[in-house]
C-alpha cells in the first residue's frame, strides 16, 4: 500500500480551530488517523490532553463521532460499541485513543482484558512519555532519567515496554510509529483496518511543553527518536515481528546515529549525568537485543 | 406461565424477554447466576444478545456503556465489591443521560469479608443520578427489570435504571413467578429509543468539556429528569399491569394495612414478608399498625410517601443498611420528608444477619409501647436472640 501526500491531504477528521497547543503532535496524529481510516470511525477519547483539544461543548473539532470517557473504560466501551454496531448490521472502525498513562498505568488491565479477548477494534496509544494534560507528571511510560513534575531528579526505572507484552497477548496485529513518519504510521493504521480483532498502535508523540523543545521542531524530534533508535518502528502480525525500513538501520550498533542527537535536543533529560546517559543507551541497546531475538 | 425460579434467574428471562442486545458480564456472588444463565441461554441459542466476558465490573458497566451509546439495549448485574468497582461508570453513564438497565443483588461490603445480604452497596448509589427499584421478591424481580427497560427509554427520564433484590434471599430463592410471554412483552416493550446514537453518519461528540454553568444546567435537567420520571413509572406500571395482570404497580411504593393504622412500620426489600406476617399477629392482638414498602429510592415520591404516612402516630423506619455515624439512609430520607417529631428508626439485618417474625414482632410492640410514651426518636442497632434459619415465604402482594 502506497500512499500519495494528495491521498493524505483529502483526510478532515480534524476541523479547524483546537484547542491544542501549537506543535501539538496529538494533533498531528489526529489528522493522520483521519488520513488512514477515513470517516466511517467511531471515536473512543479517554481522559487526556484529547479530551480537552476538541474544545468546549456544544463544539467540536473531531470530525468524528466521539464518546468521550473516563481513563479505564476505554477498551471496554469499545467492546460494547463495536459489539452494538455488528447488531445493527454497521460496518464502523471503532478506535479507542488514548494516552501513554491511560495505557501503560490506570488502564492496563483493561487494555488487557480486551486484548485476550481479542475484540475487534483499533488501540491507538499517544505515547508522549507522561501525563501531559495535568502538567506533566511521571507515567509508567516515562522513559529513565527523564525530567517530569513528579521526578524533578530524574525518573529513576526505565519505560514499561507495552508492546512486547501486548505481545504476548497473541493478538492479531501490533505496531508502533512516531508523528515524524506520517506515511509510515498511515500505512499501518489502514493495515490494521483490514484485519479483525485487537489491533494496538503505539505512536510517539513527541510533546514540546513536556519535553522542552521548541513547537516548531515536534516533527523533526519524532524522527531523531526514530533515527537515534531511541524508538523502534515495529511491527507484528501472524507472531511475526519485522522491522520497519526506517528502524532497520537500528539492528547494528555501528550503524545507528549516536542517541545524544535525541537526547540534547530537549529539556527533559537536562540533569543526566554521563553514567545516567549510559544506563539509557545500554537500555536501548539490550531492547534491540530482544528485537532481534524475537525476530528469529 | 408459571414457572418456579430464582430471583436471578427470573431477572435472566426478563433480560431476554426485554430482547436486549448487548450483555457486559462478570461475576460476583451472589448476582453470578443471572449472568451464568444469560451465558447458558447464549449457548442454546435461546438469547440473541451479544455477551462480553469482562475482566471486571468497571468494565462491566464501560462495556454496557459503550453498546447503549451505539445504539442497542444493554444490561449488566452485579453485587458488592462489584458494584463500587464501577461506581465511577455509573456516574459516567447517568451523566451521560444514557438508557442502561442493571440488576444489582444487594451484599455487604468489606472489609471483612462477608458474602450475605445487606443493602448498603445498593444504597450508597442514591447520588448517582441513577432510577433506583427495590423488589421484595422473585416476580417483583422480573416485573421490575421489564419495567425498568421501558422507563429509562422513555424520552421524559432518558436515565439508567438499576432493580435492586436481597441477595440470596431474593437471588437464589425459589418461587412460583409469572413469566410474560414474548408477544405480550413485544407489545409492552417498544424498540430501543435514545437520545443520541454515536454513528458517524452523523458525528456528534458525547462527554468532552463542559463549561461550568452548562455542567450545571446538566446535573439540574437530571435532577430533573428523576422527579418527573414518577410519572413515568406509574403510567409503565399500569400497562404492565396488561401484560401480568399484576396489579399492584400503580403506584412506587407499597402499603399493607396501613390505611386504617395509628403507627407505621416503613421498610424496603425481601423482609417485608416477615413484617407483614408480624403486623397480622400483632393486629389480632390489637395493636394498630400497618406496613409502607419502599420500592423507588429514585424517584422519591414525596407526595405519596407523606399521604401514606403523614397522620400517623408514630413512624418505625428498619434499615438493612447504614450511613455509618448518622443511622440508616432510609430512615434520613424519610425524616427529611416527613419532619415527624415521633419517628425511630433501627438498624438491623447488617451482613446477612436474618431476622424472622418474631423479631419484627418484638421490634414492633418495642417500638409502639416508646411510642405511647410520647418517646419514638432516635436510632437503634437490633441484634436477633439466638440462631436464625431461613424460612421461606411464598411472595405476597396485598395493598390493604
Ligand atoms: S500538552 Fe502536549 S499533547 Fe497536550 S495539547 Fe499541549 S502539545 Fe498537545
Amino acid at each position: 500500500m502506497s500512499l500519495s501526500l494528495r491521498d493524505m491531504l483529502k483526510s478532515n477528521s480534524l476541523l479547524s480551530g483546537t484547542s491544542a497547543c501549537p506543535g501539538c503532535p496529538e494533533n498531528m496524529a489526529m489528522r493522520m488517523v483521519g488520513m488512514a481510516l477515513g470517516n466511517d470511525v467511531a471515536l473512543i477519547v479517554i481522559a487526556g490532553c484529547s479530551s480537552v483539544i476538541q474544545g468546549l461543548a456544544p463544539r467540536n473539532s473531531y470530525n468524528f463521532p466521539v464518546l468521550n470517557i473516563a481513563f479505564a473504560a476505554g477498551p471496554p466501551a469499545a467492546s460494547g460499541m463495536w459489539r452494538a454496531y455488528k447488531q445493527r448490521n454497521k460496518n464502523t472502525t471503532v478506535v479507542v485513543w488514548a494516552g501513554d498513562g491511560g495505557t501503560a498505568d490506570i488502564g492496563f488491565g483493561s487494555m488487557s482484558g480486551a486484548a485476550e479477548r481479542n475484540e475487534n477494534f483499533i488501540y491507538i496509544c499517544i505515547d508522549n512519555e507522561a501525563y501531559m494534560n495535568s502538567g506533566g507528571q511521571r507515567s509508567g511510560s516515562t522513559p529513565f532519567g527523564a525530567y517530569t513534575s513528579t521526578t524533578p531528579e530524574g525518573k529513576k526505572e526505565n519505560k514499561k515496554e507495552i508492546m512486547f507484552i501486548l505481545m504476548d497477548h497473541n493478538i492479531p496485529y501490533l505496531a508502533t510509529a512516531s508523528v515524524g513518519y506520517p506515511h509510515d504510521f498511515v500505512n499501518k493504521l489502514r493495515k490494521a483496518k483490514q484485519i479483525f480483532g485487537f489491533k494496538y498502535v503505539q505512536v510517539l508523540t513527541p510533546d514540546p511543553y513536556g519535553w522542552m523543545f521548541d513547537p516548531s521542531k515536534t516533527a523533526e524530534v519524532g524522527k531523531l527518536a526514530v533515527q537515534t533508535c531511541y524508538w523502534p518502528l515495529l511491527e507484528y502480525e501472524n507472531g511475526k515481528l519485522t522491522v520497519s525500513p526506517e528502524s532497520l538501520h537500528c539492528l547494528e550498533k555501528s550503524t545507528r546515529r549516536p542517541l545524544k542527537d535525541f537526547i540534547q535536543v530537549q529539556g527533559r533529560f537536562k540533569r543526566i549525568n554521563e553514567e545516567e546517559y549510559k544506563a539509557l543507551e545500554n537500555y536501548i541497546d539490550s531492547m534491540w537485543e530482544k528485537i532481534k531475538k524475537l525476530m528469529k | 406461565m408459571m414457572k418456579t425460579i430464582s430471583g436471578n434467574e427470573a431477572v435472566a428471562l426478563a433480560v431476554k424477554l426485554a430482547r436486549v442486545g448487548v450483555v457486559g458480564i462478570y461475576p460476583i456472588t451472589p448476582q453470578t447466576s443471572i449472568i451464568e444463565k444469560l451465558a447458558e441461554m447464549k449457548a442454546n441459542g435461546e438469547l440473541e444478545a451479544e455477551i462480553i466476558r469482562v475482566e471486571s465490573e468497571h468494565a462491566a458497566m464501560a462495556s454496557t456503556f459503550g453498546a447503549a451509546v451505539a445504539g442497542v439495549r444493554a444490561f449488566t448485574a452485579t453485587a458488592s465489591q462489584g458494584l463500587l468497582y464501577m461506581h465511577e461508570m455509573t456516574w459516567w453513564v447517568a451523566g451521560s443521560r444514557v438508557p442502561v438497565v442493571m440488576v444489582v443483588a444487594t451484599r455487604a461490603v468489606g472489609a471483612p469479608w462477608n458474602i450475605w445480604d445487606e443493602n448498603t452497596d445498593f444504597m450508597s448509589e442514591r447520588d448517582s443520578g441513577w432510577l433506583m427499584a427495590f423488589a421484595s421478591n422473585p416476580q417483583e424481580a422480573l416485573d421490575l427489570t421489564l419495567q425498568a427497560f421501558r422507563v429509562s427509554e422513555d424520552e421524559r427520564a432518558y436515565l439508567p435504571m438499576m432493580v435492586g433484590m436481597d441477595g440470596f434471599i431474593l437471588s437464589h430463592m425459589k418461587t412460583n413467578v409469572n413469566i410474560p410471554s414474548q408477544e405480550d412483552v413485544d407489545l409492552f416493550l417498544p424498540p430501543r429509543k435514545q437520545p443520541f446514537v454515536l454513528d458517524s453518519e452523523n458525528p456528534v461528540g458525547m462527554g468532552n468539556i463542559f463549561p461550568p454553568i452548562e455542567y450545571m444546567r446538566l446535573r439540574n435537567s437530571i435532577h430533573e429528569a428523576i422527579t418527573h420520571s414518577e410519572e413515568v413509572i406509574k403510567e409503565v406500571g399500569r400497562e404492565y399491569q396488561k401484560i401480568s395482570g399484576i396489579n399492584n404497580y400503580s403506584t412506587l411504593n407499597v402499603k399493607y394495612k396501613l390505611n386504617d393504622a395509628d403507627y407505621a412500620v416503613v421498610l424496603m426489600g425481601a423482609w417485608a414478608g416477615d413484617a407483614m406476617e408480624a403486623i397480622d399477629e400483632l393486629r389480632q392482638k390489637g395493636l394498630s399498625v400497618g406496613l409502607y414498602r419502599i420500592r423507588y429510592i429514585r424517584p422519591w415520591s414525596e407526595d405519596e410517601i407523606t399521604s401514606a404516612l403523614k397522620d400517623k402516630k408514630a413512624i418505625l423506619v428498619i434499615d438493612r443498611a447504614t450511613s455509618l455515624g448518622r443511622g440508616g439512609p432510609l430512615y434520613l430520607e424519610l425524616k427529611a420528608t416527613l419532619h415527624h417529631d415521633q419517628m425511630c428508626g433501627v438498624v438491623s439485618g447488617l451482613g446477612g444477619v436474618l431476622l424472622n417474625k418474631g423479631d419484627f414482632k418484638e421490634i414492633i410492640s418495642r417500638f409502639v409501647e416508646k411510642a405511647k410514651q410520647g418517646n419514638a426518636k432516635g436510632v437503634g442497632w437490633y441484634y436477633p436472640k439466638g440462631g436464625k434459619k431461613i424460612e421461606l415465604k411464598s411472595p405476597r402482594y396485598a395493598e390493604e
